[in-house]
Parts: C-alpha cells; structure tokens; sequence
C-alpha cells in the first residue's frame, strides 16, 4: 500500500504525471462541451423543446445532478490550477530570447495562456449570468426568453461569440495535445488528430456560436 | 574569389557566469559565402583579437555536424534558419549581404551561461547518468540477425540514437523543456532487447532526474522536432509518456 501512494504521489507532482492530469481533464471539458451543445441545440425545436430539456435536467435527483455540477467543478479546478503550475515553472525555466522567433508552433498553442484565462473569465460570467436570471412561465424556468432576451444586446452577444471564439482557438490545440500527452500520437496519425482538432473547434464552436447570431438575425426572438 | 558578404552581428556578451550579460553590435565585413557561420565568427574574432578586444567565446569542437559541441540561437533558432543542420554546417550563403544577424547562447535556466556564447550543458549528461544506459556488459557487436528485431523497431530505435545531445531542443522550447533528449536517450535503449529489461528503472530515473534538474514541461508545440540538427521526432515524447504511465503503474505494485 506504502508503494501505491508513493508512486501516486511522485506520479502527480512529476512534470509527464501533471500534464496527464491536465489532459485527462481537458478531456473531459471536451466530452461536456459536446453535451452542453446538444442540449443548447435544442433552442432551435422551439420553446417547449429547450424549456422541456431544462426541466428534466433539474428534475434529476438532486444527488446525481449535484455529483455532476461538483464533479465539473472539480475538473475545471484541477485543469487550472495544475495548468498553471506548470506555466509558472515553464516561466522559470528560461529567460526569454532578445530575438523572438518560432519555427512551427502554433498560433494556437503559443495563447494558451491567453485564450485559458478568457474561457476561464467567460465561465465565471456564464454562470452568473444565466441562472441568476431566469424568468419562470407557468411556474417552470423560461429558457427561451432568457437566451432570447440576453442575446438580443449585442455586446452580450459579442462578448460570447469572442469568448467561444477564444474556446475554439483553445481546443483546436488542445484536443491534438491531449493524445500526445497520452501518448496516443505518432507521426501518422498526428495530421488526423490536426483535422480532429480543427473539426471539433469548427463544428462545436460554430454551433455555440449559431445562437447569438441567430437571436441577433431574429431566427430565435420572444415575439 | 567566391562572393562575399557584408553584415551587422548583434551579439550576447557576458565575461562570466555571474556577470550581467548584454546585446553588441558588431560588423562583419567581407565574409565569404563559402565560410560557415562559426568560421565567420572566427573571422570576426581575429579582428577583435587584432583591435586588442576580447573574443567572442563560443563552443565548438568537430565542426562536421556529429559532436553535438556547437550551440548559438540565431536570429531566435537554435542552430539558424536551415533546417537540420548544427550550427558548424550552416553557411554563410543562406544569409543575404547586410543582413542583421542576432547571436544568442543557448537559453535555459538549466543551461547556466559560462561566458558569451558559451553554456553549460552538463544537465544532459546527468539524465544520462540517471539511466541512460545499459548497467550490464551487452557484449560487443552481435553478428547481424542473432538476435532477432523487426525492421521497424530497429529503424526507430537508430532514429532516436542519432540525438548528438546538442541541447537545440531545450533551447527552442519557450519552456525550456528537454523532453525530445530525455525520450529519445530513453527510447533508444527502451526499443531493444538489451534495454528492455532496465525499462521501467530507466524511465523513471530520467524523468525524475529531468524534473529535478529545472527543466520546463513540455507543451506538445513540437518547436523542439523543428530545430533538432538530426530531426529526432516527438513520437520519441509520446513513448516517453506512455512508458512513464506504465512504469508509475509497475513500481506502483513493486514488479519494475
């Protein structure tokens, strides 16, 4: 037993032990982007389809919804708080050329940093933002108003389609990093993970995207 | 008379370990296109020499693309713009008359700066010595086919022996990361039957050796396979990943 947690403690303060963390969790964003995305989608089937979808997500019983919004939670807590650990060592690791230049990196994987900590800002707001003002119809939360109603101001919208942009510029590297640090990756199959990244950051960030621009073009309003 | 080149050095000087270092211009006039890089820098040097000024110090030794001796970022790429070529095989004639040419020591707080150009690499060695190696006499070389190895193993396994331990990896990476040297030192001997048994030892050694020695970690931007002299390929950090995983798992349970 003394072995197990000896390794499992070296294992996690180790550099190769943090970035699996990093990329276990990041993995496990991704998986819940895609199921945040499906439900969202469903603003497109009409009021009862999107307000219907919201009831039965809060008519889980609660020990399972709680285990899941506590269970993202944490998740999110150690992508971050590990992510930047790492940084502030990768920081300290070297000071930096008179002479910039990169062979090959990425614009993507360069602004990690940057575009981490607009998701992370955009996050904390998201969730303020929403459940804090949700309108009830027939005495069930109305959710087609609320996304109606906070995507119809445009630097709400703007704001959201900046921050989905910044998610997408995060994945696209994000998703092909995540094999090579679980050592999936090899030189042949590396410019699938490049399409598989750039697919998922296309299609899941475009449609994020599709519903402010849909409430700004009136294909989703109140009336 | 081949053609030659005037051009503008800026270069990092620092007298020792401890001193401030800064950026100076120099002029270097009527360089051939034939020299290579460190043989302008030789020219320059007797110039400096023959004003009564301090040389630039820089490392060299073969001059031939194999010792792994010769460093220098420049114009912010370790060993320059061509691709897989040591500093020593780069020539002057990939550089245009009046070029401003930026010449930086290879820049990573496990690198410490001895002087100018110079920097103390010696944090490699000590992964090496973590357990980059076989602790067993192998014998010499076995006659061809004696011991039985796919083609494809073996192709890999001299693709990432060819790593001269020149540090271009560690300098490229904006984390100063040595994960290319240390997966393919690992990989190596990990692919062969005589490495095999040390496996998961020898993975563990060196990763923990590396992390102590302050390297950064890794964040997969394969700048590192971009600058490497031999083009040793990340495959090499995938591998090393994967072993680590299985190696933490097998000294987990005490069968390593």
């Amino acid at each position: 037993m003394n072995a197990i947690v000896q390794t499992a403690c070296k294992f996690v303060t180790s550099s190769i032990g943090r970035k699996i963390i990093v990329a276990v969790t990041g993995a496990c964003l991704l998986a819940f982007l895609v199921g945040h995305l499906i439900g969202n989608l469903t603003v497109y089937g009409g009021r009862e389809w999107i307000n219907n979808y919201a009831f039965g997500l809060h008519a889980m019983p609660s020990w399972v919804l709680w285990s899941i919004r506590l269970g993202l939670l944490a998740v999110a807590l150690i992508h971050v708080i590990y992510t930047l650990a790492l940084q502030y060592e990768n920081r300290n690791a070297r000071r930096q050329y008179e002479y910039r230049n990169t062979i090959q990196a990425t614009l993507s994987s360069r602004t990690m940093l940057v575009s981490g900590c607009m998701i992370l800002c955009f996050v904390l707001f998201h969730l303020f933002q929403f459940p804090a003002q949700v309108e009830t119809l027939d005495g069930r939360p109305d959710c087609y108003a609320l996304i109606a109603g906070a995507f119809a101001n445009p630097f709400c919208s703007a704001f959201y389609i900046i921050a989905i942009f910044c998610l997408g510029c995060h994945v696209c590297h994000g998703v092909e990093s995540v094999m090579q640090t679980a050592g999936l990756s090899t030189k042949k199959i590396r410019p699938l993970y490049k399409i598989a990244s750039w697919c998922y950051a296309v299609i899941v960030c475009g449609a994020f995207i599709s519903i402010p621009v849909s409430v700004l073009l009136g294909i989703i309003s109140n009336n | 008379m081949a053609k030659t080149l005037n051009l503008t050095l800026k270069v990092w000087r620092q007298e020792s370990a401890e001193a401030q270092g800064r950026m100076e211009t120099y002029a270097a006039k009527d360089i051939p296109e034939d020299a290579s890089f460190l043989e302008m820098l030789d020219i320059v040097n007797e110039g400096l020499v023959s004003e009564g000024k301090e040389p630039i110090a820089f490392d060299h030794d073969c001059r031939e693309g194999i010792c792994g001796m010769c460093s220098l970022t420049i114009n912010g790429i370790p060993h320059g713009p061509e691709k897989k070529v040591t500093t020593c095989q780069l020539h002057m004639r990939k550089f245009k008359d009046g070029d401003t040419i930026w010449i930086e020591p290879f820049r990573a707080k496990a690198f410490p700066i001895l002087r100018d150009l110079m920097v103390d690499r010696s944090a490699l060695d000590k992964i090496i010595a973590a357990g980059g190696y076989i602790s067993v006499r192998t014998g010499s070389a076995p006659n061809a086919n004696n011991i039985p190895i796919r083609k494809s193993t073996s192709d890999a396994a001299f693709d990432a022996a060819a790593c001269i331990g020149c540090g271009a990896c560690v300098a490229s990476c904006k984390n100063a990361s040595a994960m290319l040297f240390t997966s393919a030192k690992a990989a190596h001997l990990n692919l062969l039957p005589q490495g095999k048994p040390e496996k998961n030892r020898r993975v563990l050694a060196m990763v923990r050796q590396m992390d102590a020695l302050g390297f950064g970690n890794c964040t997969n931007q394969y700048e590192c396979e971009a600058a490497c002299p031999k083009g040793i390929s990340v495959d090499n950090i995938a591998k090393l990943n994967r072993d680590y995983m299985a190696a933490c798992a097998a000294e987990a349970v005490g069968v390593y």
